[in-house]
């Protein structure tokens, strides 16, 4: 199940298909500069996740205590 | 000298606003049966330098309750609840110490990393302040992984729960009249009610996003509060157990002596949300509870914006990131989270027109603005305009969901995506949010050059500013104890016999630079500069007479 993704095909279908709701060239604009910005973030997680053993992550993050 | 703070219509104090914010802190691979909480937070405290020096533990924070008390003049009680100088200290702090460059602090409560924001009045200070402090603490966490074996790193998250049933806190305080405490607390359950409302309709901007359930709730894919499964109760004073929506706790940080005065100033202790990392949602955390905390000032409650079970709501209201779920209001009303987020903001709005929020809420419009711009996004479902906009749990959930577009093998139940969740707050090099930063994907609401300013400077324009300073122009080894509203230093007297002396800053928005910048530049030594600040009546009565302008 994928939220976002969910969540952007019923604004695609409310909007009869035309990409999204019309706020002007500058948001136009930003979302679109967005995607070659994430993959910065791709990055980032493929490289974490690369450089770590995740079970053995979660498995010393255990936190007790606190406020 | 006058102590005597007077808020009798304090509609128009400003909303200053603190923060005391733990960390989660532990070392990678180091897997021991309690955590390794103790060793992390140590170490990365370490780099962390402040006065005084010598609260080390326990012990040395029991001597000092107990010992400088008796020098400092004050009429002390503890446990009043007036002031945590009241004990000096709270006793399961360790190691607190002040900030001589931005006068917040920092310390271990409980084995986590705690960091506070000096006083601010302006939320879009409080966001350059936070990353501010988070900029501190990101450069000792480098300077303390510098000499630990590469598979014994120090990790630390600006997260509130540890995926296995752990929570800590990021909680906010806002100075507010005895008046709108009590009514809060002890005589008016609507107002409590609106305040629970609100903030659990809040969650739409501040909630940093979570994989999982903990806390024995039913299991759900992705929720938008870290912190909703950890709330039992609607309110109460305690934050370690059966955690309360609206916390109760009654702790001035304006001075001891003041505990029985009807008219000294209050702290709202507000440990409900999230840790923000996203500037927008750092930002949505402090300037519409600043407004809201305004309409309780004046009795502005609209009962009709209740929720008529918010505990209820809140499970509801979290676990759908799709938002279409509804909670009930008291009227028999069934709205969603966007729904009653956006009547709040209507209340708001209602009331701005009259200017009622002039003076005493910094930067109001702007707030407003962002707000409205906030919720129109997410009634248009643009997901991507908020995650660049600093939504911290829409971009969360758009960095989990990417990745497992491109590694099919990942789901909800991967290590791998619970991973992903706690290194979005990751402030080592492996922490997303700063990747999304340093790409240009996020946009900042608060200027670098600002951020920078916080990390060396304290606000101008509260009591932090002369706390700072006179961190700086003392001796260090003078220090003895520091306090939000007093500092003890040990002076030279006469034939060389040490001398205590305390000095206080009871009201949180004197001791500004532009009150006190001129004893500083002309005392001639340290004495004469307590001898010029305490002459001066920084604690002076705070009136609110044009409170009936509105």
């Amino acid at each position: 199940m994928r939220f976002l993704q969910r969540l952007n095909l019923e604004q695609h279908l409310h909007n009869g298909g035309d990409g999204g709701p019309e706020s002007g060239d500058a948001l136009q604009q930003l979302r679109s500069e967005g995607d070659s910005l994430l993959a910065a973030g791709d990055e980032a997680i493929r490289r974490a996740l690369a450089n770590s053993n995740s079970e053995e992550f979660l498995r010393t993050s255990r936190q007790q205590g606190g406020e | 000298m006058s102590t005597h703070l007077t808020n009798s219509s304090a509609g128009l104090l400003p909303r200053l606003c603190g923060a005391d914010i733990e960390l989660g802190n532990f070392i990678v691979g180091d897997e021991r049966a309690s955590g390794t909480g103790y060793e992390a937070s140590r170490a990365l405290l370490a780099e962390i330098a402040g006065l005084p020096h010598h609260q080390t533990g326990y012990l040395n924070n029991w001597w000092n309750a107990s010992n400088v008390s008796a020098y400092s003049g004050y009429n002390s009680k503890p446990g009043n609840g007036t002031s945590t100088s009241a004990l000096t200290c709270d006793l399961q702090d360790v190691s607190r110490r002040f900030l001589l460059s931005n006068g917040g602090c920092a310390y271990i409560d409980l084995d986590h990393v705690e960091l506070c924001i000096p006083e601010v009045i302006d939320a879009f200070d409080h966001v350059a302040a936070w990353h501010g402090m988070l900029q501190i603490t990101r450069d000792s966490l480098k300077r303390a992984n510098q000499s630990r074996p590469l598979d014994s790193r120090i990790q630390v998250l600006v997260n509130n729960s540890d995926g296995q049933g752990n929570s800590y806190g990021s909680h906010l305080n806002f100075m507010i009249s005895r008046r709108a405490f009590d009514n809060i607390f002890l005589r008016k359950s609507h107002y409590l009610q609106f305040l629970a409302s609100f903030q659990i309709s809040n969650i739409l901007l501040t909630g940093q996003g979570k994989v999982g359930s903990e806390n024995g709730r039913p299991f759900t894919p992705y929720q938008i509060s870290q912190r909703a499964d950890f709330f039992e109760i609607l309110q109460g004073p305690q934050t370690t157990y059966k955690r309360p929506i609206v916390n109760a706790r009654d702790e001035s940080l304006c001075g001891r002596g003041y505990a029985d005065e009807p008219s000294a100033p209050a702290r709202l202790h507000v440990i409900f949300y999230d840790s923000a990392l996203a500037h927008g949602s750092a930002l949505f955390r402090v300037g519409p509870m600043q407004l809201i905390l305004t309409l309780l000032e004046l009795g502005l409650v609209n009962s009709r914006l209740i929720l008529d079970d918010p505990l209820a709501a809140l499970q509801i209201f979290s676990r759908d990131p799709t938002l279409q779920a509804c909670a009930e209001l008291i009227g028999g009303d069934q709205l969603t989270l966007l729904e009653l987020q956006t009547a709040y903001l209507e209340e708001v709005k209602r009331h701005a027109n009259r200017g009622l929020f002039n003076e005493i809420v910094p930067r109001a419009e702007e707030i407003i603005a962002l707000w409205e711009d906030a919720l129109n996004s997410f009634a248009k479902q643009d997901f991507r305009l908020l995650a660049r906009r600093g939504i911290d749990w829409v971009l969360k959930l758009m960095a989990i969901e990417r990745a497992m577009d491109q590694d099919s093998s990942l789901d909800w139940s991967s290590p791998e995506i619970k991973v992903i969740d706690h290194l979005y707050s990751s402030l080592d090099n492996d922490g997303l949010y700063w990747a999304y930063e340093s790409s240009g994907f996020t946009e900042q609401l608060v200027t670098p050059e600002r951020i920078a300013y916080f990390v060396a400077n304290p606000p101008p324009d509260t009591r932090a500013w002369t706390r700072a300073m006179l961190l700086r122009s003392a001796t260090s080894g003078s220090v003895v104890s520091v306090d939000w509203d007093m500092i003890t230093f040990k002076l030279r007297g006469r034939y060389s016999w040490p001398t205590y002396r305390t000095f206080n800053m009871a009201n949180p928005l004197a001791y500004t630079r532009a009150e006190a910048q001129h004893i500083f530049d002309n005392s001639l030594d340290f004495a004469e500069l307590l001898d010029a600040l305490e002459s001066e009546s920084f604690d002076r009565t705070i009136t609110a007479d044009a409170l009936s302008a509105h």
